[in-house]
C-alpha cells in the first residue's frame, strides 16, 4: 500500500476543478459597489446641480415658508420658503469642499511631520512628537473653536480650525510606518548603497508610507464635514446665510421642536449618507493596501 | 583592509549582544564567521558594513578609523561594501521593479547614466534572465529575489563583500549558484569577503578560512 | 514495507490559481504519494515550486482564486471536498497536528505557553477542571521535551528551540496520526536543525494510542533535514512530484535517479557544490512535456512529451546498477 506501486495514470484527460473560497465575496462586492455609486452620485451632484439647474438657492419666498415635501419641493421649504433639495445641494458642496481641502492640508502637514520625525529620529523626532501630544491634549472642538474665533466667519478659517486639529493621528500614523520601515534590511541596502538620508526618505520610506496616509486623508473626509457642521452649528463655522449642510441644521432647530422634521432631516442624511459611502469605499481599499490580502497568490 | 578591534554593540543601553570582539579581513581574503542564530553575528556585519555605530571598539578600513557610521559615513566608504542579507523579501523594496532595484546604488550615487551597460552586465552573471528583470519583487520567487539583492550589492563594484546568511533560506541549487556567482565576482576583482552563518559544511567549502564566533571574543 | 493502510493517501491533486486577465496558475499538478503510520514523508524542493501551496490544500487554506482537482483521502474524509466547518472541527489539530514554519510567529504573543496549551487542551480533548488542564497540559509540554519551568515565559522569552518545541507541543495536543510540519527547522542552524529534526522523529515513532505511531508529512528545502529524519522522499519541481523514492537509496546509494533530484544532490556543499544550470519555468506558463528539460544534460526530443507516470517522472532517468526496473 505504499507508493513505490506505480499507480495506473488516473485519466488526466478530463480534470474535474474544484472552487473554494469564501462565499461572502458577493455582498462586498456589492457594498463596495453601493458605496461607489453613492460616493460618484454626491460629487455628481455638486459638481453639475449648480451650473446646470438655473435655479437661485436663495430665493424667498414667504408665502411658501415651511412646506412639507411635496412635488414642486421634493425635501419641502425652509423658513423663509427657500427650497429646501436646492440648499441641500448647496449644503453638501460647501461641506464636501471644506472636509476634502481639510483634509488635505492635514494629511500634508502630518505626513511630513510624522515622515520628518521617523527618518531623523533622536531629539529632532522626540520635539516633533512632544508637539503633536500638546495639541492633542487639547480637546478638538476647543481647539478648533478656538482658531475659528480668531478669523472673521468664512469657509477658509473653518479649513484650518479641521486642518489644525486633523493633523495629529496622520502624523502618528506616518511616524510608526517610518519606524518600523526604517529598521528593515532594504534600507540598510540603500543606505550602504550611497543613498543619502534624503533619498532614503524620500524614494524608500515615504512611498511605502503613502497608501496608508491617503486612506487616513480619504477617511478624514466626513470627519472634517462633521466638524464643519459642528461649528456651523454652534455659530461659529460659516455665515448663517452660506448653506451648509451644518448651517441648514442649526437653523432647522427651531422647526424641529415646531413638529416640521424636514428642514434637518434631509441635511442630516447628506451628511450620513456620503460619510457612510466613503467609509465604504475606504474600507475595501484598506483591504486591498494590507500586505496580508495583497498576496492572492501564495507561493 | 577590515579590522575590527574589540567591539561592544547592541540596540539597548547596557544590553550588548556584540560584546568585545575582534575580527580582521585582509585584502582579497575570504573570511566565514560561524555562530549559532542570535549569537550577534548579524549585528557584526551590520557594524563592519558601517551600517551600526558600535557602542565601543574601533573599526580600521585600510588602516584608517572608522568614525562615522550610516548616513554620515562618507559615502565612498559606505559603498566599498557590498551587502547581502538572509532575508530577500525584506531586503527589496516592493515597489521597485528587479532593474531599478538593481541599479538604485547607481542612481543613489549619480551614476544613472551608466545604470543599462552594469545592468546588462550584472543580470547574467547572477543569472536574471531579462524577462525578469521588469517584475516586481512579489511576483518572482525568493531564490530569483536573492539573486537581484546580490546583483544590486555587486552595482559599485564593492571592495568587499558582507554576506549575511544569503543562502540560508534557499534551495540547494540555488545556494551554490549564487555562492559560485559571489566568488566569480571575487575572481574578476580581487574583492574580500564576509561571509556570516551557521552551516559549517557550506563556509567550510566557501572561504579561505572559518572562525568560530566564540574563538573572537 | 508491511501492508498497513497509510494515513493520508493523496491522488492526482492538483491546486491552480486564477489569476485576474484570466490567467492560470498551475501551483500543484496531478501529484500522488501514501504516508504510512510510523512513517516520515519528506516533500523536498526549491521555493515556489508548490510545496506549500500543497500543504495548504490539505489544511483547506487555500485563497478564494484556487480551485483544486484529485483527492486527499484521511481515513475516509477527502480534505479536498470537506467543508470548512467538518475541517475546522475535526480535521485541523484533531486529524492533522500543524508544526509551523516560524514558531514565534505562530504562538500568541501577549499569552504565556502554559496558557497557549491549556487552552489548545480544553479544545481538542475532553479535559476539564483547572487541575485536570494544567496537568494535560504539564505532560503535553513534556511530550514536546519544552522544560516545565519556562511554561509561565511568553514566546518572545524563548530561544528558537524552545518556541519551535513549544509549537510542537501544541501540534501534538490533539494526538492526530498526521503531523504536517511546513519547513520547521528555516532559519534554525545546523545544531537546532538537527534537534528539531530528531524531536519529529520521535513523535513518527512514538505509538501513542493506536500503537501504529504517526504519520509525517514534513515540507522542506533543507536536504539535511530531509535526510535525517525521512524514510521516503518526494522531489517536487514546477508543480509535480518529479521522483519519490525510498530515502536511505537517494541519499545514499544508489542514489536519485530523476536528473533534477541528482542535481539538487549534487549542489550540496558537502558534494560538488556545482548549481543546476538555469532557473525552474514559471508556474503559469508551464512547457509541454517535462518542465526540466530545458536545464536538464539527459535532455532529447522525447522530452517534450508528458513524462511517464509512476515514481520518475522522466524519459531518461539514471539507471541504477542493481535491479530494479
Amino acid at each position: 500500500m505504499t507508493c513505490d506501486a506505480p499507480a495506473p495514470a488516473a485519466a488526466p484527460e478530463r480534470t474535474e476543478w474544484r472552487s473554494h473560497g469564501p462565499r461572502r465575496r458577493s455582498t462586498r462586492a456589492l457594498r463596495v459597489r453601493t458605496s461607489a455609486v453613492l460616493v460618484a452620485a454626491t460629487v455628481l451632484a455638486v459638481l453639475l446641480v449648480p451650473p446646470l439647474v438655473q435655479l437661485d438657492q436663495q430665493a424667498v419666498d414667504l408665502a411658501a415658508k415651511l412646506r412639507p415635501p411635496s412635488w414642486a419641493h421634493p425635501f419641502g421649504t425652509d423658513d423663509v420658503g427657500r427650497d429646501l433639495l436646492l440648499r441641500c445641494v448647496y449644503g453638501l458642496r460647501v461641506s464636501l469642499l471644506v472636509g476634502v481641502a481639510a483634509a488635505l492640508t492635514a494629511t500634508v502637514v502630518g505626513t511630513a511631520v510624522g515622515a520628518a520625525a521617523g527618518a531623523l529620529g533622536g531629539w529632532a523626532d522626540r520635539a516633533l512628537m512632544r508637539v503633536v501630544d500638546t495639541f492633542s491634549s487639547v480637546p478638538h472642538l476647543l481647539l478648533g473653536i478656538f482658531i475659528v474665533a480668531m478669523f472673521r466667519p468664512g469657509v477658509w478659517p473653518v479649513v484650518i480650525s479641521v486642518a489644525l486639529t486633523h493633523w495629529l493621528s496622520t502624523a502618528r500614523i506616518v511616524r510608526a510606518e517610518v519606524l518600523s520601515l526604517r529598521s528593515r534590511p532594504y534600507i540598510d541596502a540603500a543606505v550602504s548603497g550611497g543613498a543619502s538620508r534624503w533619498r532614503v526618505t524620500v524614494r524608500h520610506l515615504l512611498p511605502a508610507v503613502l497608501p496608508q496616509a491617503a486612506l487616513a486623508a480619504v477617511l478624514m473626509v466626513p470627519h472634517a464635514m462633521w466638524h464643519e457642521s459642528a461649528l456651523s452649528f454652534l455659530g461659529l463655522g460659516l455665515p448663517t446665510h452660506t448653506a451648509s449642510l451644518g448651517t441648514l441644521i442649526q437653523t432647522a432647530r427651531g422647526s424641529l421642536l415646531a413638529g416640521q422634521w424636514w428642514p434637518t432631516l434631509f441635511p442630516g442624511l447628506f451628511l450620513i449618507v456620503p460619510t457612510l459611502a466613503i467609509a465604504g469605499l475606504a474600507g475595501a481599499w484598506r483591504e486591498r493596501i494590507n500586505p496580508r490580502h495583497r498576496s492572492e497568490l501564495m507561493l | 583592509m577590515l579590522e575590527l578591534r574589540s567591539i561592544t554593540a547592541g540596540y539597548a543601553r547596557n544590553a550588548p549582544v556584540v560584546r568585545d570582539v575582534s575580527l580582521t579581513v585582509a585584502s582579497g581574503e575570504s573570511v566565514g564567521l560561524l555562530g549559532p542564530s542570535g549569537c550577534g553575528k548579524s549585528t557584526l556585519a551590520r557594524v563592519a558594513a558601517l551600517l551600526h555605530r558600535p557602542d565601543s571598539g574601533t573599526l580600521l578600513l585600510d588602516g584608517e578609523p572608522v568614525r562615522r557610521w550610516r548616513h554620515r559615513a562618507p559615502r565612498e566608504k559606505r559603498t566599498a561594501f557590498g551587502v547581502v542579507f538572509q532575508q530577500a523579501r525584506l531586503s527589496a523594496d516592493p515597489r521597485l521593479a528587479l532593474t531599478d532595484l538593481i541599479a538604485e546604488p547607481l542612481r543613489a550615487t549619480g551614476r544613472g547614466a551608466e545604470v543599462p551597460g552594469r545592468i546588462a552586465e550584472l543580470a547574467p552573471t547572477v543569472g536574471l534572465t531579462p524577462d525578469l528583470l521588469t517584475r516586481r519583487p512579489h511576483e518572482v520567487s525568493d531564490g530569483q529575489l536573492q539573486r537581484a539583492c546580490l546583483a544590486r550589492a555587486l552595482a559599485l563594484r564593492p571592495r568587499l563583500l558582507v554576506c549575511d546568511e544569503m543562502t540560508a533560506m534557499l534551495d540547494a541549487s540555488t545556494a551554490a549558484a549564487l555562492v559560485a556567482a559571489v566568488e566569480d565576482y571575487r575572481a574578476a576583482t580581487g574583492a574580500a569577503l564576509l561571509a556570516v552563518g551557521h552551516d559549517r559544511a557550506l563556509l567550510g567549502r566557501w572561504c579561505d578560512r572559518t572562525v568560530q564566533w566564540d574563538s573572537l571574543a | 514495507m508491511d501492508s498497513m493502510p497509510p494515513v493520508l493517501s493523496v491522488r492526482g491533486l492538483s491546486v491552480r490559481f486564477l489569476m485576474p486577465g484570466g490567467r492560470r496558475v498551475a501551483a500543484v499538478t496531478d501529484a500522488r504519494f501514501d504516508v504510512a503510520p510510523g512513517e516520515c514523508l519528506a516533500l523536498i524542493g526549491e521555493s515556489g515550486c508548490g510545496k506549500s501551496v500543497l500543504a495548504s490544500a490539505l489544511l483547506g487554506l487555500l485563497p478564494g482564486n484556487a480551485q483544486t482537482a484529485g483527492s486527499a483521502l484521511l481515513g475516509d474524509l477527502d480534505l479536498l471536498t470537506a467543508g470548512e466547518r467538518t475541517l475546522a472541527r475535526t480535521v485541523r489539530g484533531r486529524l492533522i497536528g500543524l508544526v509551523p514554519q516560524s514558531p514565534a510567529a505562530h504562538l500568541t504573543p501577549v499569552r504565556t505557553v502554559r496558557s497557549q496549551l491549556e487552552e489548545t487542551v480544553a479544545t481538542l480533548t475532553t479535559t476539564r477542571g483547572r487541575a485536570a488542564l494544567r496537568a494535560a497540559a504539564e505532560a503535553a509540554a513534556e511530550r514536546a521535551a519544552f522544560p516545565a519551568d519556562h511554561l509561565d515565559r511568553h514566546p518572545h522569552q524563548l530561544s528558537g528551540g524552545l518556541a519551535q518545541r513549544a509549537a510542537t507541543a501544541l501540534a501534538l495536543v490533539g494526538d492526530a496520526p498526521l503531523l504536517l510540519a511546513d519547513e520547521p527547522t528555516t532559519g534554525l542552524d545546523r545544531d537546532l536543525v538537527d534537534r528539531t529534526a530528531d524531536e519529529l522523529r520521535r513523535h513518527v515513532d512514538d505509538p501513542g494510542e493506536g500503537g501504529r505511531g504517526r504519520a509525517l508529512l514534513m515540507i522542506t528545502h533543507d536536504l539535511a533535514a530531509a535526510e535525517r529524519i525521512a524514510d521516503r522522499v518526494a522531489v517536487m519541481y514546477a508543480g509535480r512530484i518529479v521522483e519519490l523514492a525510498d530515502a536511505a537509496a537517494f541519499f545514499g546509494s544508489p542514489g536519485p535517479r530523476h536528473p533534477y533530484s541528482r542535481g539538487l544532490l549534487q549542489a550540496l556543499p558537502d558534494r560538488a557544490f556545482t548549481p543546476i544550470p538555469g532557473m525552474p519555468p514559471e508556474l503559469g506558463d508551464l512547457p509541454a512535456g517535462c518542465a526540466f528539460a530545458a536545464r536538464c544534460d539527459r535532455a532529447t526530443d522525447t522530452c517534450a512529451t508528458e513524462p511517464p507516470p509512476g515514481t520518475v517522472a522522466c524519459h531518461h532517468p539514471h539507471v541504477p546498477e542493481d535491479v530494479r526496473a
